[in-house]
C-alpha cells in the first residue's frame, strides 16, 4: 500500500498534515466521478476528485514533490466547486482538502503573479473600492456591449460587465415589515456591492418587506474566500478577523449575504481557525450566525408580490448546493412569485465554470464547462436563468451574451423585489 | 517501461489519439494505478484513451502488431483490482460515451461502452422503460465495465443480472479484428459467444457497443424498510418471503454497523440506529398486486419478529431510503482508512449459519465486520474497515477474509457472485476449481485472446494457463497436473 497512513510525511506540519483524517476517508470509489465538471470536460481522472486525493496524498507523502508540473496542473484546474462533496458517501470534506494542498504547495502564495495581484487588490479596502468604481463606470458606457465579442479574455470581461445591467425595470418602492423575524446585517460583498449595488439594496428592501429589522455593520470587508480557495490561508485569517470583529459589534441576530460563495466561507470561519485559542470560538459563534438570503426569506414564506411573467429556469451555484448543502430555499422564493413559470434546467447542480477567479486563471477549462451549461440554459428555454452568487450571474450572464442568446442571468432576490415592487 | 520501443509505441498511438490522451509520466498515471479496490497499486507502462471507436480499433490494432500487452478500463469502479495494467498498457474506454441508438419499438439501446450505468437510465427515463441491472455503483460504472463482470444489483433478484439484459455486442478482439456477437433482434443460433463473452473481465477483448434489453417501467413499486433486534429475525424473514412465492424486485439486508454509517452520511436514509438489522424490500408490479405483495411481506416480516415494518408513502421517501443502501460501502470510509468489501454467493438456506460464523470470524480476529447484501440471492458483502499503515491489522484482515472465503466454499458457495476474480480473487481459484476446469477456461480464452494479450494474468491463475501455452505439446500431462500452485 502507498497510501499516506504510517508512511514518514516530508509535510508533517504542513496544512495538509493536519487534513490527513480528511484524506483517509476516500475509499476510491468513484462515485464522485460523474458530479466532476472538469473531469467531464477533460476526460481524465488526474482531473476528478478521486484521481486529486490521490496526488494529493502523494504530495503528503513526498512521493510528488511540491514543484511538480503535473501535480500543480492538476490542483490548478480544479474549480473547487464542491460538488464531489455532495456525491461522495464516506464524508470527504474536499474543500478543506484543496485549500490546505494549495497552501502546502505554495507556502502561503496563490499561484500565479496575476492571481497575486487581483487577491491583494480584494484584500484592500480603498484599493477594490476604487476598482470597482472603474468598473462601473466603464459598466455605465457602451464599450462593454460593443467589445463583448472580442477574443479572449478581455472580451468576456466585457462581456461579464455588461452582463451587469439588470434586464427588467426597477420600479421603487417602499419596503415595510414588523421586523419581528428577527435582525439581520448583510455582507456586502465585495463585487455585489461594486457591480451589483442594486441588488444589495433589493436584498435589504425584501428581507424588510418579510419583517427582518435590518442592522448596518459598517467595518466589514472582504470575507477571505478568494484567498482560501487559492491557498493564502493567512490572508484569508486576517480578513476574517475584520469581519468576525464587524459582526460582533452590529448584534445582528443574522449575518445575510446574498453571495452564496461569501456565504459558504463566513460559515467555514470555524474550521479557518481551528485549533486557534483566541479566535475559534469567536468566528464558530459568528460562522453559525450566517445565513442565505433564500434562507431567511424561505423561513419567512415569504410574502408574495405582483405578477413577473416569465419562464426562470435555476441554477444553483456551488457554493450554495454543495458547500452550504442548500437546495429548496431558492426555489421556495421563486415559486412564491406569481408568474413565474419554473422551468426544470438540466445539470442545474453542476459548476458553471466561474469557480471565482478561475474563469480568468483557466480560461479552457472554463469556457468548456461553460459551453455545457449554456447547452442546457438553451434546452430549458428560459428567458431567465437565476442564480444568486455574483460569479456565477457574470459567467452565465456574460456567457450568454456572447453567444447570442436571449436569456438573460438575474439574481432570485432581484426578481423577488420586482415582483414587490409591481404589486 | 523506459525503452526507446515503448517511446515510439507511445508516438504512433499520439498520432491516433492526441497528446493529452496518452500518459506516460508518473504522476499523471497515479490516479489509475487502484480501481475500486483501493489495496493493490499497479503503475500502467502508459495510459491511452481513444475517444472514438475508430481510434480504439487502431489502438488495439497498433498493439496487436507490436504485441503489447493491455487492460481494458471502464470507470475504474471494479472491487477485484480487474481493471489494473501491471507495466502493461491500460485503455482507458470512458471517453466513448454516445448513446448510438434507443429504439422503443424494439426494446433496446445501443450504447459504447463508457456510457455510465446511471446516465443510460436518466436518458431512458422519459420513455417510461429503464436499463434494469443496477449495480450500487451506477452512478459512476460504464455498461462496458458490467458486461465485462457480469455485474449484479439490488434489483437482479426479480430482473436478473447484466447476462440477462444484453442482447448483442461488438467486440474488437485483441488482434485487432472486429466481431459481432449474439443477435439485436434477440434472435440465438449456434454457440452462445456473447454469454461467454459476458464476463469475461477483459480478458476476451474490449467490448466496443453494446446493445442492451430495455425493461418498461413497472405501473407500481412497494418499498418498505423492516426493522429487526436480532440478524436471525431478518434472515429467517427473508427465507420466508423467498417460500411464499412472491418474487420481491430486490431484497436488501444491511446490519447494524452498516445502518450507522449510512445515518452519518450525507445520503441518512433514516434506518433506525439500534436495529441488529434492517431488510430493504421493494415489490412492483400492478397497483393492486404491489399492494396485495406488500402486505404478504409484512406479514412475514411482522411473524418472523420485524419490530416494524414501514413502507415508503411517497417517491422522495423512496428513493431516500434506496440512496442508503447503494451509497453504504462507500460510507464505509468514515470507519478507518482503507476497506476490503468481500463478494461471495452462498445458498440461500445457509444465511443464518454464515452470518454467525462471520461475526465469530471477525471476533477471533479482533476485527468488525459490516455486513451489506443482496439477501434475496444469497450474495452475500462482507466489508472491513481496517487501517493498511498497521501490518498486524492488514495481516489479520487478510487472514480473516481468507477464512470467510473458505466459509462460504464450505457451505457450498462461491468466490463472486458479481465483483470478479480480476486479481484480488486469484488464489481462491485453486480451492474452487480443478485444474482440468482451469485448463478449460484457458482453452475458451485462447479462443478469443490466444496469446494472452489482453488484461493478462486476471481471472484464471497463470500457472494453469501458462504451463498450458509454453508447452504445447505437453497439453495433456499439463491439464492433469495436480501441483496446485
Ligand atoms: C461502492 C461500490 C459498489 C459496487 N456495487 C456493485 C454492485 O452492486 N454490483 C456489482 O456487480 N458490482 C458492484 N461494484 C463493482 C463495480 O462497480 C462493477 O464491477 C462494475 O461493473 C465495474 O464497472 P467499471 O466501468 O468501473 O469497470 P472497471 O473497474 O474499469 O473494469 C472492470 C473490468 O472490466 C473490464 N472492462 C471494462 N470496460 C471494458 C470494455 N469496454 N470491454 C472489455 N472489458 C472491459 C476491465 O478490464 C476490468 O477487468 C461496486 C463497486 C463499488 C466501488
Ligand atoms: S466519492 Fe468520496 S470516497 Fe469515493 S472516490 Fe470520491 S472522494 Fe473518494
Ligand atoms: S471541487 Fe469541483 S472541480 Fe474540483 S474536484 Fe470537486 S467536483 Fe471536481
Amino acid at each position: 500500500m502507498t497510501t499516506s497512513t504510517g508512511t514518514p510525511s516530508l509535510h508533517a506540519d504542513s496544512p495538509l498534515a493536519r487534513e490527513q483524517a480528511g484524506l483517509d476517508a476516500c475509499v476510491h470509489c468513484g462515485f464522485c466521478l460523474q458530479a466532476c465538471p472538469t473531469y467531464l470536460a477533460l476526460e481524465d481522472e488526474s482531473d476528478s476528485p478521486r484521481g486529486r486525493i490521490v496526488l494529493m496524498r502523494a504530495l503528503l507523502d513526498g512521493s510528488l514533490p511540491a514543484s511538480d508540473p503535473d501535480l500543480r496542473q492538476h490542483i490548478d484546474q480544479c474549480l473547487g466547486c464542491r460538488a464531489c462533496e455532495t456525491a461522495c458517501p464516506s464524508g470527504v470534506p474536499y474543500g478543506h482538502l484543496l485549500e490546505a494542498t494549495r497552501a502546502t504547495m505554495r507556502g502561503g502564495h496563490a499561484p500565479t503573479f496575476a492571481s497575486r495581484i487581483l487577491l491583494a487588490v480584494f484584500a484592500h479596502r480603498p484599493l477594490m473600492r476604487f476598482a470597482m468604481a472603474m468598473a462601473r463606470l466603464l459598466a455605465a458606457t457602451p464599450i462593454p456591449t460593443l467589445l463583448l465579442k472580442l477574443p479572449g479574455r478581455l472580451g468576456f470581461g466585457m462581456a461579464m460587465l455588461a452582463s451587469t445591467d439588470f434586464p427588467l425595470e426597477r420600479a421603487k418602492y417602499v419596503a415595510h415589515g414588523s421586523g419581528e423575524n428577527g435582525s439581520a446585517a448583510l455582507l456586502l460583498g465585495c463585487v455585489m456591492e461594486g457591480l451589483f449595488t442594486e441588488t444589495n439594496r433589493a436584498t435589504e428592501r425584501v428581507l424588510r418587506r418579510n419583517d427582518y429589522s435590518m442592522i448596518a455593520a459598517p467595518s466589514q470587508g472582504c470575507c477571505g474566500a478568494l484567498h482560501a480557495h487559492a491557498g493564502e490561508l493567512g490572508a484569508a485569517r486576517r480578513l476574517a478577523k475584520r469581519n468576525i470583529a464587524a459582526f460582533e459589534k452590529s448584534g445582528a441576530q443574522y449575518i445575510v449575504t446574498n453571495s452564496a460563495g461569501c456565504g459558504a466561507m463566513m460559515k467555514e470561519y470555524g474550521h479557518l481557525f481551528s485549533g486557534d485559542a483566541e479566535w475559534s470560538q469567536r468566528a464558530s459563534d459568528v460562522a453559525s450566525r450566517v445565513r442565505d438570503v433564500s434562507e431567511l426569506l424561505a423561513a419567512a414564506g415569504p410574502r408574495s408580490g405582483g405578477v413577473i411573467p416569465f419562464a426562470v429556469a435555476y441554477d444553483a451555484p456551488c457554493h450554495l448546493q454543495h458547500a452550504q448543502r442548500i437546495t429548496e430555499a431558492p426555489l421556495t422564493v421563486l415559486r412564491a412569485i406569481p408568474g413565474i413559470e419554473l422551468v426544470p434546467l438540466d445539470e442545474s447542480d453542476q459548476c458553471c465554470g466561474s469557480a471565482g477567479i478561475y474563469n480568468l486563471l483557466e480560461p479552457e477549462t472554463s469556457d468548456a464547462v461553460l459551453e455545457r451549461k449554456l447547452d442546457r440554459i438553451e434546452a430549458s428555454g428560459a428567458a431567465l436563468v437565476a442564480t444568486g452568487n455574483p460569479g456565477c450571474l457574470m459567467q452565465i450572464g456574460g456567457g450568454l451574451l456572447r453567444a447570442d442568446m436571449r436569456a438573460r442571468a438575474v439574481h432570485p432576490v432581484d426578481l423577488l423585489d420586482a415582483s414587490y415592487a409591481a404589486d | 517501461m523506459t525503452e526507446p520501443a515503448a517511446t515510439s509505441v507511445a508516438e504512433e498511438l499520439r498520432a491516433i489519439v492526441g497528446d493529452r490522451f496518452v500518459l506516460e509520466r508518473d504522476a499523471v498515471l497515479l490516479a489509475y494505478q487502484s480501481d475500486g479496490l483501493p489495496g493493490y497499486h499497479k503503475r500502467p507502462s502508459l495510459a491511452v484513451f481513444p475517444g472514438s471507436r475508430d481510434e480504439t480499433i487502431e489502438v488495439v490494432r497498433l498493439l496487436a502488431t507490436t504485441g503489447t500487452s493491455f487492460v481494458p478500463r471502464g470507470a475504474g469502479t471494479g472491487l477485484s483490482g480487474g481493471a489494473l495494467a501491471d507495466d502493461v498498457v491500460l485503455l482507458g474506454l470512458h471517453r466513448l460515451k454516445a448513446v448510438l441508438d434507443v429504439d422503443i419499438a424494439r426494446m433496446r439501446a445501443t450504447v459504447e461502452p463508457g456510457v455510465v450505468n446511471a446516465a443510460l437510465n436518466k436518458r431512458l427515463a422519459r420513455h417510461g422503460v429503464f436499463y434494469a441491472p443496477d449495480p450500487s455503483s451506477e452512478a459512476a460504472c460504464t455498461i462496458g465495465g458490467n458486461v465485462a463482470e457480469n455485474a449484479g444489483g439490488p434489483h437482479c433478484l426479480k430482473y436478473g443480472v447484466t447476462l440477462n439484459h444484453i442482447l448483442a455486442a461488438t467486440v474488437l478482439l485483441p488482434d485487432g479484428e472486429v466481431m459481432e456477437i449474439g443477435d439485436r433482434d434477440g434472435g440465438m443460433a449456434g454457440y452462445d459467444l456473447l454469454g461467454a463473452f459476458i464476463g469475461s473481465e477483459g480478458c476476451f477483448g474490449v467490448a466496443l457497443d453494446i446493445t442492451v434489453r430495455l425493461t418498461r417501467r413497472p405501473a407500481a413499486v412497494r418499498t418498505a424498510l423492516a426493522d429487526f433486534a436480532h440478524v436471525a429475525d431478518a434472515t429467517r424473514a427473508t427465507s420466508a418471503i423467498i417460500a411464499s412465492g412472491v418474487v420481491p424486485a430486490a431484497l436488501e439486508f444491511m446490519d447494524n454497523g452498516t445502518i450507522r454509517v449510512v445515518e452519518e452520511s450525507i445520503f441518512a436514509a433514516g434506518y433506525p440506529i439500534d436495529a441488529a438489522a434492517i431488510l430493504l424490500i421493494e415489490v412492483d408490479g400492478s397497483e393492486e398486486s404491489s399492494d396485495a405483495e406488500m402486505e404478504v411481506v409484512r406479514s412475514l416480516c411482522m411473524e418472523s419478529g420485524a419490530r416494524t415494518v414501514r413502507v415508503a408513502t411517497n417517491e422522495a421517501e423512496r428513493m431516500r431510503l434506496w440512496q442508503g443502501r447503494k451509497k453504504a460501502f462507500g460510507a464505509m470510509g468514515r470507519l478507518a482508512p482503507n476497506l476490503v468489501v468481500q463478494d461471495a454467493v452462498i445458498p440461500r438456506t445457509q444465511l443464518t449459519d454464515i452470518l454467525a460464523q462471520i461475526h465469530a470470524i471477525g471476533d477471533s480476529h479482533g476485527l468488525t465486520v459490516c455486513n451489506v447484501f443482496h439477501a434475496g440471492d444469497g450474495n452475500l458483502h462482507p466489508n472491513i474497515s481496517y487501517d493498511a499503515g498497521d501490518p498486524d491489522q492488514v495481516e489479520r484482515v487478510h487472514d480473516a477474509m481468507s477464512a470467510i472465503m473458505q466459509a462460504c466454499i464450505t457451505a457450498g458457495g462461491s468466490i463472486t457472485g458479481e465483483h470478479g476474480v480480476g486479481l484480488d480473487k486469484l488464489p481462491y481459484m485453486t480451492k474452487l476449481f480443478d485444474e482440468p476446469t482451469l485448463a478449460a477456461m484457458c482453452d475458451l480464452r485462447n479462443a478469443f485472446d490466444p496469446d494472452h494479450r489482453s488484461n493478462p494474468g486476471k481471472v484464471v491463475p497463470v500457472h494453469s494457463c501458462r504451463e498450458w501455452l509454453a508447452a504445447p505439446a505437453a497439453r495433456a500431462p499439463a491439464r492433469r497436473a495436480t501441483d496446485a500452485r
